[in-house]
This record gives C-alpha cells, structure tokens and sequence, in this order.
C-alpha cells in the first residue's frame, strides 16, 4: 500500500536518541520539501528516562500528528508501555523492535492482528558493529525504515551529516555507517512481508520550526528589545532562543527571580520606551496578574506569553491544555483591558506574537499570547517565503505614539481622546516628563481618588477595545459556509479541527469550522457571518470545565440564531484526534434529521 | 564650581505631600532634592520608582521620570528602566514594609547582579499608609495593631541583611541630620552598581514622637579612621546595639549588570547582525 502520507512512532529511553532520530528524519523529510509534524512526549525524568517522539509526513500538507502509527519503533518495550494510550496502531501497521529487549513477548499490549508485521532487529548490533559504539543504534535504525519504507534516503544522509557537523569526522562517518548498516541489513536479512510503503516527489525545501522558536522569532521580527523571564515548562524554549539572539541585535534577556520580577521588569522596561514581553505558563500567569494589572493602568504596552501546560498547580506540565483562557481574559483584579491572541499552529505563533507587538504598541496595553504545550513544543515544516509575504505580519512595526512639540508643552500623558489612545513619552525625553502609576489617576498624571476621574479614565483604557474591534478581524474558516452544522473552537485544537471538517465534507457530510484568533476583545461579526446558515454547532476545547462555550455565550445569544450548542471537550494530555472530532461531526449530523 | 543649571525647583513637582506633619520622609525627600542639585542631573535623566506605602508616594514630588507601581516591585521595576536605558539614573524609593516584607525576595538579586541604581528605605518600623500595624523592622514587644499582645518577630536588620547580601555600597542615614543625609545619598546615587541607603524616617503618627527622640540620642557617625571596605568591620557596625552609626557602611567596587550586558551585545555584534529574516537560516533542515 503506497501512501504519501505516513505516520512513524518512536518509543525508548533517553540514552536510546529518539529524540535525535525524530528531529533527523523531520530535517530529511522538509530538505526533501514535505510538510512535516512532529510530536515528542517525555516522562518526568530529567535525564533518561522514557521518551517517544512521532514524526509525520506527506506531500500534502499536515495539521495533526495523525491519529494512528503506520510505523512503530519500539527500542524497549517497557518504555514503549508508558506511551501505549498516546500512539495508536493502524490496524495495517508495521513494528520494528530491537532483538536484544528482553520482555516478554505475551506482555506486550498489542492484539495479535496488529503485530502481524512485527520485525526484529538487532539495532543495537548493527550500531556496534558499523560504528564501534550502541549509541548510534538511533541511526542505524534510521537506515532500517528508510530502506523498508522507502523514506527520504539522501536527505537523511545529509542530515546525519548535519546532525553531527562539528563533530569530529570520524563521528560522522561512524553514524554514515551505521546508517548504511540499516539498510544493508534490510536488503539482505529483510523478506518485507507489509505492505506499507512511502511514496513522494521531491519538492522544494521548507524549513522546521518549533512553535516557542517561532514565537520568539516573531517577537524578534516584531522588535523585541526587552526580555525578562523566570524558567517553567513548557515556555522556556522562548527564552532560550531569545537569550541567544536577542542581545544580537542590541537587545537585553535577564533571568529574573520570580515571575512577580519577570514581568515588573517588563512593566519597567516598557516604561523606559521598550518593546518589551515575557513567556511563561500557567501558574506563571497567576504570579504575574497583578503586573498586568499594572500594564493596563499604567498604559503600557507588554506582550505575555503563556504556554499553556495541563492542570491547576503543578499538574502536569509536560503536557498540552487550553485552560487558561478565563484567566488571560478576566483574570485580574479591577477592569483591566488586556488583548488576548490565540496562536492555532507553529506558523500562528509567529503570526500571533508579530500582531501581539503591534497591538500592545499602538494601543497602549497588554496583549497576551495563548498559545500551549501541544504548539509550543512540537516542530512542523514552514515554506521558508511564507515570512516575506504576511499577511499579519506588519510590514512596519510601529512604536507607540509619542506627542508633538505643542503637546509637550502642557503634556498630559493620559489625556482623554476619541479612540483612548494617547501619545506617551519615556525616560529621557525633554520636557515629557510624568508620573506613570498603578494608582488610580488624572489625565496628568497625577494620583486621584475622584470617582468621577475613576469613571473618566476607567472608560478612557476601555475606548481602546472600540477601536482594535474596527480594525481587526482574525479568525480563520474551513468548510462551506452553507453547512448547517458548525465547530468552533480556537487554539491547538484546530489542526484536528480543519482535518476533520476536510475528511466530513469529503464524505458528504457538510459541516463548517470557525477559528477565531483574537479572542477577547470579541469579535462578534465573523461569527454572526458564520452562524446565518447553522443549525448546530459543536464546540471544541481541551479543557474539562468547557469555559470557551460559556465565553461565547456570554456574547452570542447562539438561541436568537435557532442555533443549538453541544460541547465537546476533553481534559488536556493527549491532543485530540482527527477520528475523536470526525466522530462528533458525524454524530451531530445525524441528528438533524431527528 | 560648574554653572548651576538646575536649582531645587526644576526637582520638586507641584503635587503637595499627602505625609503627615512631622514625618520623616519631608526629610529624606528634601536631601534627595538637594542631592540632585549638587549632581545636577537632569530632570528628565532620572526615573524614581517605588511601590506602595506612605514613602512609595515620593516619586510624585518630584519633577522628574516616576513610576508608582505595585506593593513590593520597586526592585524589579526599576531593574527593567535601568536595563533598557543604562543612561537614566534610577532611584528606588519605599519603606520598610515595601523593601522587607512584600518586597524582600527581589534584593538580593538586584544586589548579587550589582544593577547600578540606588535604592531608599524609609524605615520608620510601622506600616503607615494602612494606618499602623507591625512591619518587618517593628521592634519586639511593641504594641501595633496587629501585634495587640506585642510584636513577637525578630525585626530585620537592614544594614546586616544588605552586607550579607553583598550590595555594593551600604549607607545609613537620619531624617533629622539632613546635612549627612545629603552627602550619603550623593554618593549613593554616584555609586557605580547597586547603592542602598536605610533612612531613619521616624513616623509622629504611629510610632509616637519618643521614636524621633530615641534615634536622636542613639545616632553617631562612623568612627574617623573607619574603612568601608572591611567586610567584617561593617557587620560590627551593623550589630552594634549601643549606637546607630550614619555613614556609608559598606563598599565595594565590581562590575555592574549594565557593562556585562553591554560586554554581551558586543561579542554578539562581532558573530554578526543579519537581517532578522536571514535568520530563517537557523531552521533549514
């Protein structure tokens, strides 16, 4: 059975190089110009430990992980063990194990119809025989698929090269061996008894990005000059490629103590007239509330990110949730106007952060950034054009606005206006000088505990939102906008969305989703352009509580549409499948004629 | 001497002090004022920043760059004004509740990084804005509204506490000895790195006016020969139960935050600058 698309699994310990052979078969893959995707998943352990990483692609492009393994590697068995409810087989699937694992053969989870093409190889033999050490048993097996399967030969061979490049060259040509030992032993010791088989015409290259990698290359793109932060997983990724680049292009990354510290820096940075964020996660965001509380009342623009990992407290935060959504729009003491963006892929990070900058600069205020573990941690390949052609990526980033000479002459550096904007100056600017304040204040400046200046500066922050409402419309559509059935979710959840309502509409069954990217301020057109023709519509989110749904009814009277709602949501972890939403879909459809 | 180009009224504001008649801080705000006379550092050179309380409230009697922002977050506040441009002089102010309770956990992080800005504690060992309860320097046994049966927490010490910390540049001052007071913050704010000044402001209101009479009989200036740079003879100074010695206590001269960010961006400059988007080179496969 050849297909251009195909799903591999990888399951061992640490020292196995999972990892490493993941990210080398993804760097083949996108050289050889196909979408890719690739998911890791650890356990706890710092080092060693059990890891898995699933790795997919095609020629067409890819929004999930795909639901199920074609192809399972599996170095330990026990290992393997801990990953079984995340790496789904194919009911065609094939299961390459090293020889050498001891476990029990009737132990293993898997029904006998699934382990009809099941190979043994002596992986860890073929490394030490090819390059004198077991560590290059990763590569080796590397040599193994790309034979049996027909996966990116070449291409791989370049990308072992580059995997190692500055390595000694003796290293290099080992693992070369190593990866020419797997094949060799598939064409001698292999009689290929499955059927699966890839299948691709070369295309051109595209590059790999990681979804925190983007998001720090878009706060780069969009000018970042101030990064203050405090390590949590799964954010810190941002940090580390910002505390690299940044300081490049004149910029500063401090490790702060906390993240009370982390985002007062920023508040403070920004105060000094600097783009200026933070990323974090979660509990993070709990820390930094009252700072952003700050920002709002302070007028200060400050881009936050939050990774958002699953569980209250610690939970578990090596893994994906959309939880966090009532806590990055309403999570705050006082009326603060914050924006809040929700990044849906790796590209969207990019997207997201570049419109994140924007927003906070012209409109005076904090903009969080929504993104999670599932986006933020996983690699998918990019047409490398894409960056030169954005459509939300603002060719001209601007800085907030600063006032005139005339202004500066009785500077009121909150006066009120029409769209609650107003021009700002920082530190250093003649004859601009004023008191920023989380106290409550005049247009001066100056402290007041008037309720009438409270009422006229509370509405004066608020005008801001009228006006990104008019200037703004983010969101993205899949499917005819006819259907009658619809899904509405945002966030990481969308590639499993968009598939599933591509697959459904393949089917016969017409159903349209809608992904909104900003979500608060609410953009309410999009979605009363989308729910003219519906007749019910499934609501998507990873998160237990389903507060997406009740956030949209608080601004939809989905009712006055004839519209009926019905929630689908899960608790984080795993990210949902294709199959899990489609089965929704199909359920739902049949209804309508009930 | 120089042209005098700024006099006291370019540093003062129009907003009157909202502080109680016979507080401490009318003091410390006034040789600040005349600190920045003498240094004749432009208004808009200079950024206060504080955090909340009765002296948080300083920053808006200043005609300068100010930031009254949240209970505790002076330090970090400040460290991302002084981060992002190393050429404003940058002053933390607050009290002895803002810098050691709430506060406490961001000093000695802006000490062990040495970020060049100087940082003031009125220190009057009473929670004043909030109207008199205890704070982390109320001495054992008094009576606050919090501490109906007596203060039973061991107060801080801020001197010992900021030596330990290795804060480059550790002073103290008096409300009342305004002379002194003038001089150390000048040199405070002259000081390259983390400068802290612990400011004996005595509160009328809720300490009483014995507080001003007991630290009036107990202050004495460091012995002539005293040498701030011995580490241990400071931790004397600190301990010292008898007098409470105004001066600079400590000093130590290391490099601050600022040149080694700015060491940073050069060894980055010499890889290169690329046009941000050629960075798109990082992720080819």
């Amino acid at each position: 059975m050849a297909s251009n698309n195909i799903v591999i699994g990888i399951a061992g310990s640490g020292g196995d190089g999972v990892i490493s052979a993941g990210e080398i078969l993804v760097n083949a893959a996108s050289s050889d110009g196909l979408f890719v995707f690739m998911l890791k998943s650890f356990g706890a352990q710092i080092r060693g430990g059990e890891s898995s990483v699933r790795v997919r692609m095609s020629s067409e492009p890819v929004a999930t992980q795909g639901d199920k393994l074609d192809i399972l590697v599996v170095f330990s068995w026990k290992d393997y063990l801990k990953f079984q409810s995340e790496m789904l087989l194919e009911d065609h699937v094939v299961i390459l194990s090293d020889s050498e694992d001891s476990f029990p053969e009737e132990n293993i989870p898997i029904s006998a119809n699934k382990l009809k093409n099941w190979y043994k190889v002596p992986f860890n033999q073929l490394a030490t025989d090819a390059a004198g050490t077991s560590l290059a048993k990763n590569i080796a097996m590397l040599g193994v698929i790309s034979e049996l399967f027909n996966l990116p030969k070449s291409a791989l061979e370049k990308s072992v090269k580059k995997k190692f490049s500055g390595k000694r060259e003796d290293i290099i040509n080992k693992n070369l061996s190593a990866l020419k030992a797997g094949q060799n032993y598939v064409k001698k010791e292999i009689e290929k008894k499955d059927s699966v088989l890839f299948e691709y015409t070369p295309g051109d290259p595209r590059i790999v990005m990681e979804g925190n990698e983007a998001t720090a290359f878009g706060a780069l793109y969009a000018g970042v000059e101030f990064y203050a932060g405090y390590p949590i997983t799964p954010s810190t990724e941002i940090m580390h490629w910002l505390s690299v680049y940044l300081p490049r292009y004149n910029g500063v990354v401090i490790q702060m103590e906390d993240e009370l510290a982390s985002i007062n820096a920023v508040v403070g940075a920004s105060f000094a007239g600097r783009k200026a964020m933070t990323a974090t996660s979660g509990p993070g965001i709990s820390l930094m509330s009252e700072g952003i509380g700050l920002a709002s009342m302070a007028e200060l623009p400050i881009v936050v990110v939050n990774v958002q990992r699953g569980g209250p407290s610690t939970g578990i935060p090596t893994k994906t949730e959309q939880a966090d959504l009532m806590q990055a729009i309403w999570g705050s003491h006082g009326d603060s106007p914050r924006v809040v963006i929700a990044p849906s892929d790796v590209e969207d990070c990019f997207d997201c952060t570049v419109l994140a900058f924007y927003i906070a600069e012209k409109y005076q205020l904090p903009v969080i950034v929504l993104s999670d573990a599932f986006i933020g941690q996983r690699k998918e390949s990019i047409n490398p054009n894409r960056f030169r052609d954005l459509k939300y990526g603002f060719k001209k980033i601007n800085r907030r606005i600063t006032p005139t000479e005339k202004e500066l002459e009785d500077y009121h550096r909150f006066k009120i206006t029409k769209n609650g904007i107003s021009p700002v100056t920082w530190p250093g600017m003649e004859k601009g000088m004023y008191q920023a304040a989380g106290i409550e204040h005049n247009e001066k400046g100056f402290p007041s505990s008037d309720v009438s200046v409270h009422a006229r500066m509370t509405k004066k922050r608020w005008e801001k939102f009228r006006e990104i409402k008019r200037e703004f419309s983010f969101e993205r559509l899949y499917g005819p906008d006819d259907a009658e059935l619809g899904v509405i979710a945002w966030g990481s959840t969308k590639g499993a969305v968009k598939e599933a309502v591509a697959r459904a509409n393949a089917n016969g069954i017409k159903v349209q989703a809608i992904i909104p990217q900003i979500l608060y301020p609410f953009l309410i057109q999009p979605f009363h352009d989308f729910l003219r023709h519906k007749k019910r519509v499934i609501f998507v989110e990873m998160a237990y509580a389903g507060a997406f749904r009740r956030y949209l009814r608080g601004f939809i009277r989905f009712g006055d549409f004839g519209v009926e709602t019905v929630s689908y949501r899960q608790t984080g972890g795993a990210p949902f499948t294709v199959g899990q939403i489609y089965d929704k879909i199909v359920e739902e459809y049949e209804k309508k004629d009930a | 001497m120089d042209e005098v180009k700024y006099s006291l009224k370019d540093y003062k504001s129009d907003l009157k002090p909202i502080w109680c008649p016979g507080c401490g801080d009318y003091g410390v705000l006034n040789a600040l004022m005349q600190a920045l006379v003498k240094l004749q550092i432009p208004p808009h050179q200079m950024a206060i920043v504080s955090g909340i309380g009765c002296s948080s409230r300083l920053p808006g009697y200043l005609n300068t760059y100010g930031f009254n922002g949240i209970h505790g977050r002076a330090i970090p506040l400040a460290t991302g004004v002084k981060l992002s441009n190393p050429d404003i002089k940058v002053i933390a102010v607050g009290g002895d509740g803002d810098g050691f309770s709430i506060g406490a956990g961001h000093i000695p992080h802006a000490a062990r990084k040495n970020i060049d800005m100087t940082y003031i504690v009125m220190n009057n060992n009473i929670y004043g804005l909030t109207k008199g309860q205890a704070s982390p320097t109320t001495p054992v046994g008094e009576q606050t509204k919090t501490t109906f049966y007596g203060n039973m927490d061991e107060p801080i010490n801020p001197i010992r506490m900021m030596i330990a910390y290795k804060a480059s540049f550790v002073a103290r001052i008096f409300s009342g000895d305004p002379k002194n007071a003038i001089e150390v913050i000048t040199q405070a704010i002259q000081h390259r790195g983390f400068s802290f000044v612990e400011a004996l402001s005595p509160c009328p209101t809720f300490r009483g006016v014995e507080q001003f009479k007991l630290i009036r009989e107990k202050v004495r200036y460091l012995p002539e020969d005293y040498q701030p740079t011995d580490e241990v003879r400071a931790f004397d100074i600190a301990n010292d139960n008898d007098f409470i010695r105004l001066g600079v206590i400590y000093r130590q001269d290391r490099p601050i935050y600022t040149d080694i960010v700015r060491k940073m961006q050069q060894v980055s400059e010499k890889i290169g600058k690329p046009e941000i988007l050629d960075l798109l080179k990082l992720f080819e496969p």
